[in-house]
């Protein structure tokens, strides 16, 4: 016994021990080959002949044998093509040498490398680490074994894994893995084009908003759709996910994307769709626009411009704008003006401006081998013909109508890239594609100088800087559920546009104090970092 | 003794079991091998190894020698290829509960240790004693048998404990194991008895005259399984007695009213037992809650996908984090342990096992003889297949375990006492004086034809004789 427990102790055991297990197999492999040998010795003659049910039933048992291996194989051999199962391997099991522990799950990266996501191995298991916490929530998601994957991690799961088997190499790779058991399996890393600098700031920005600190912001690059920021706020940190997160009716949401999933009414914001209706119309000219408002029957409430309230308020009487153009009423943010335009223009006109302004629809986005992320266009649901007043206050934003931040930020870019929306990008080296034309290319021309002049000289000068040449609209949205809810969208700089943003603060008041301040100061910062 | 081809003194028997004194000096070694791998593993985890670290693999040498030694002495003539490949899987099922310090650490389990040795005089003496066509008289007795399973379920029902979703006796013993046998041996007597009247459907309804008892006892222990939430042995009975209905039979009906009942009451159940349900769900999607109710599949699952296909070799995975590992979830240690390449060959010795015993029901010479070994085969298949694949997620877990490997006393003694019975019926029956028919005359080689000493009863002696043709090279 002493010799045995020196062998067993020595150094070459451990390749004796494999050499042993090498042999078990063999002398299996020898067993059956034996069993077959000896066939004819094993006959039983003193039997019946075999009933003619004898050879299915084997072939039955045979074939569910073959198919429990095969499904076995799936697992056992082809495990790390189960994305959930990879990512329970990773944080449940024990086994230090399951190759799962290994696998390097690519990192994502903004698009100055950045790191937003990426694995690190603790304690034997493999973490997924968010270097920016709540900052990216939404957008990058999370690869969690219990919650498992959303955003980004999800899209691109099997990339990050690096079982995207696109090519010949990757299946050759794969083969090779199998064959040697390579310890070393690893994912490719992704680069978005998010930027984490503009990200923080959005954020940071939109919790110091006035109101309860919610709302969503995006920035993209009207030419190639990247998205540049797409912050949701209030967020969760994917760090640290629980259960309570997933089941809490939480008035806050933290789970909701706002920026693509978030319906809002987008108030006066929806005056830019409003005016390129007009523009494709061939609309010129002036309505008149009283103090009193305007009203499709004097049983409705009638619609009046902010001024009117603001001076009854101040105990003051406001003449009202009288005569105006298109280009002052949209600077002017006139209710009176874009009431009487859009029921001028009628119900089917507004339903097709809908339908090619992309309305009603889900929008797929970050398109990835294993699927897309989805921005949900905003609504406008058909209004009754009879319904004239329901017409004309879908016309400037309010009723029925709503839109998504993501939405508006993509009606935006196509003014800005005069008229055609390219579908937004999240990762690097996706190709950009267009999505649509909105408008022509010189109405887009027009409706920038116009927005221009709402900055310059309009609702928002209030944000005007030096240099930026930010266009824009403000939106102050009523809704029944407290203080309005507070819109920017437009772009910058006006004469050759390479930002396009849509912000939006939840219950924060004026567009031009709530929303438009963090425009300008995602603008400043851009230029700073040479992005605009 | 007056039995055709067996032979005649000590020398001529250990002659003629000499393929399956070979196949199982071959299982001995794999055993042995199997052995090493884990003794070498000791020192490692702090245990010098001790010559009583031996006693698990002697016991089991000895109880096969043994086993062989008795059918040698006894002039059996039955079936060769049974014990070896009960003999294989014994093995690993000796290396895996080794594995798993089932047989006690340092000192030795005498009460686990002697298992094999008392199952496996078992299965000896029911093959000697039933042997040369005495197996039949179980037969007479059928409904000792009925009373039997239901004795056994109403004392489970009165004095088990719930665990795990299913009653258990005192000491976690599950004596319903039992019925894998008793209901078997019950349901070939009764459509022995009646087998003119209900292999003959007057209409497209089965004979319901001659059916109605059967239906009731098994109605009877269906009902009181279920009470006991055990849906997986339903499952396994149901279909050995389909099985056995339609071996014996030979009418095709049974099998299409059997499908039929099974998917209604299977959709029924599911719908009453939130127990069954839940599973289904685990089944469907593990992930769903993945350290809940997927938590023991997918911990399997993950094992396995660390042993990869070759596997890290006994001992030196870390099978412990299965769950439940020494009895359900044995087979998932074992792919891990020995790869996908060892699984396939663990595989590979069920369908020898399997595929024998089903070559020995089909060539049973009386209908009792066919469909008590239906039964028995189709129990273990079926046992085999649901542990299989549950354990793989191919079907939703039963909670079963996987015969002769498995850890459990009850299911060990259950298992080889069947086994026993199917070598008695491989023994053939007495012969009959007069019955030298023409088979005995078409030539074979005269080496064979001098071993079996003994009259050699021709065909026409059997049940099915008239629809027999011509043997092929029948030697």
């Amino acid at each position: 016994m002493d010799l045995l427990n020196d062998l067993f102790s020595s150094t070459p055991w451990s390749a004796m021990r494999a050499g042993l297990h090498l042999a078990f197999g063999l002398a299996l492999v020898y067993w059956m080959w034996q069993v077959y040998q000896l066939r004819s010795a094993l006959r039983l003659r003193h039997l019946a002949r075999p009933r003619a049910w004898q050879l299915p039933a084997a072939g039955a048992v045979i074939l569910a044998f073959t198919a429990i291996l095969g499904y076995q194989a799936t697992w056992q051999l082809g495990g790390t093509a189960r994305p959930q199962f990879v990512a329970f391997m990773q944080s449940h099991d024990r086994r230090q040498f399951n190759p799962a522990h290994w696998i390097q799950r690519g990192r994502i990266l903004d698009q100055r490398g950045r790191v937003l996501a990426e694995s690190r191995n603790q304690a034997g298991a493999a973490e997924r680490v968010y270097p920016y916490g709540p900052l990216f929530a939404h957008i990058i998601g999370y690869a969690d074994p219990r919650f498992g994957l959303s955003g980004i991690e999800s899209v691109a799961n099997r990339a990050l894994n690096g079982s995207a088997l696109d090519s010949l190499d990757d299946w050759s790779e794969l083969g090779r893995l199998l064959l040697t058991q390579s310890k070393r399996p690893r994912g490719q890393d992704l680069v978005t084009t998010l930027d984490a600098g503009l990200q923080r700031l959005a954020m940071e920005s939109l919790m110091g908003a006035p109101g309860p600190g919610r709302g969503a912001a995006v920035v993209m690059r009207p030419k190639d759709g990247a998205v540049l920021v797409m912050a949701s706020a209030p967020s969760f940190d994917p760090n640290h996910l629980h259960a309570g997160l997933f089941n809490a009716r939480d008035p806050a949401t933290p789970l909701l994307n706002r920026a693509t999933q978030g319906q809002y009414p987008p108030g006066s914001a929806f005056k830019i769709v409003l005016t390129a209706q007009a523009l494709a119309r061939g609309f010129s000219g002036r309505l008149d626009c009283p103090a009193d408002g305007y009203t499709t029957s004097r049983h409705y409430r009638p619609i009046r411009d902010h001024e009117y309230y603001s001076a009854k308020r101040a105990g003051r009487t406001w003449v009202g704008r009288g005569p105006i153009d298109l280009t002052t009423a949209l600077a002017q943010s006139s209710n009176v003006f874009f009431a009487q335009l859009g029921v001028l223009a009628g119900h089917r006109a507004l339903a097709e401006t809908g339908e090619r302004f992309l309305f009603n629809r889900s929008i797929p986005f970050a398109v990835a081998a294993a699927g897309d992320l989805r921005l949900q266009a905003g609504r406008l649901p058909t209004i009754s013909a009879r319904d004239r007043y329901g017409l004309a206050q879908a016309s400037i934003g309010q009723g029925r109508v709503t839109a998504t931040p993501a939405h508006l930020a993509l009606i935006a870019a196509a003014v800005a890239n005069d008229g055609v929306a390219m579908r937004p990008r999240l990762l690097r080296d996706t190709e950009p594609e267009a999505l649509a034309r909105l408008m022509a290319s010189g109405d887009a021309k027009r409706l920038r100088v116009m927005l221009r002049r709402a900055v310059r000289d309009g609702t928002a000068r209030g944000i005007e800087t030096e240099g930026l040449e930010i266009a824009g609209k403000t939106g102050t949205a009523e809704n029944p559920h407290g203080a309005s809810h507070s819109w920017f969208v437009g772009m910058a700089p006006a004469s050759a546009p390479t930002l396009a943003f849509a912000i939006l603060v939840e219950h924060g008041g004026y567009g031009s104090t709530g929303a438009a301040p963090i425009a300008r100061d995602l603008m400043l910062k851009a230029a700073e970092q040479g992005m605009l | 003794m007056a039995t055709k081809g067996a032979p005649a003194t000590i020398d001529q028997s250990w002659a003629l079991r000499a393929p399956e004194r070979r196949l199982l000096l071959s299982v001995l070694l794999i055993a042995l091998l199997g052995y090493l791998m884990l003794l070498g593993a000791r020192p490692k985890d702090g245990f010098a190894v001790r010559l009583v670290d031996w006693a698990p693999w002697l016991v089991f040498a000895l109880a096969f020698s043994g086993a062989h030694c008795a059918l040698v002495a006894a002039r059996f003539r039955g079936d060769q290829l049974l014990l070896p490949a009960i003999g294989l899987l014994s093995a690993f099922g000796l290396l895996a509960q080794f594995r798993m310090g089932l047989f006690g650490e340092g000192v030795p389990d005498w009460s686990e240790l002697l298992l094999l040795p008392l199952a496996l005089s078992l299965l000896v003496g029911v093959a000697l004693a039933g042997r040369n066509g005495r197996y039949a008289l179980a037969g007479r007795a059928n409904w000792i048998w009925a009373v039997l399973s239901l004795l056994i379920l109403g004392l489970v029902l009165a004095t088990g404990q719930r665990f795990r979703g299913a009653v258990y006796a005192v000491g976690f013993i599950t004596p319903t194991e039992l019925l894998k046998l008793t209901l078997v041996l019950f349901s070939a007597g009764f459509v022995n008895l009646h087998l003119k009247a209900l292999s003959r459907w007057r209409s497209v309804l089965p004979p319901l005259r001659h059916l109605w008892p059967l239906l009731a006892v098994w109605g009877m222990v269906a009902a009181l399984l279920l009470m006991q939430r055990d849906l997986g042995l339903v499952v396994i009975l149901g279909t050995a007695l389909l099985a056995m209905l339609v071996a014996g039979t030979r009418h095709p009906g049974y099998a299409a009213y059997g499908m039929g009942l099974a998917a209604v009451a299977g959709t029924a159940l599911l719908s009453l037992f939130s127990h069954g349900q839940r599973r289904i769900d685990a089944w469907l999607d593990p992930f769903a809650d993945p350290t809940g109710a997927g938590w023991q599949v997918l911990q399997g699952l993950s094992g396995m996908y660390a042993g990869g296909l070759w596997g890290e070799g006994f001992s030196e995975a870390r099978p412990r984090y299965a769950p439940i590992a020494e009895s359900d979830f044995i087979y998932a240690v074992l792919a891990e342990e020995l790869g996908f390449a060892g699984s396939v060959l663990l595989v590979a010795a069920f369908a020898v096992l399997l595929i024998r015993l089903i070559s020995l029901s089909a060539r049973a010479r009386t209908p009792y003889g066919v469909m008590a070994a239906t039964g028995v085969t189709t129990v273990l298949a079926v046992q085999t297949l649901l542990n299989l694949g549950g354990v793989t997620k191919a079907v939703p877990l039963t909670g079963i375990t996987l015969p002769l490997i498995s850890h459990g006393g009850s299911s060990l003694l259950t298992v080889f006492t069947s086994l026993g019975l199917v070598l008695a019926i491989s023994d053939g029956e007495p012969a009959k004086p007069r019955a030298t028919g023409p088979a005995a005359k078409r030539g074979r080689s005269k080496d064979t034809e001098k071993r079996r000493a003994g009259s050699r009863a021709g065909p026409r002696s059997a049940p099915h004789a008239g629809k027999r043709r011509p043997r092929p090279e029948a030697g």
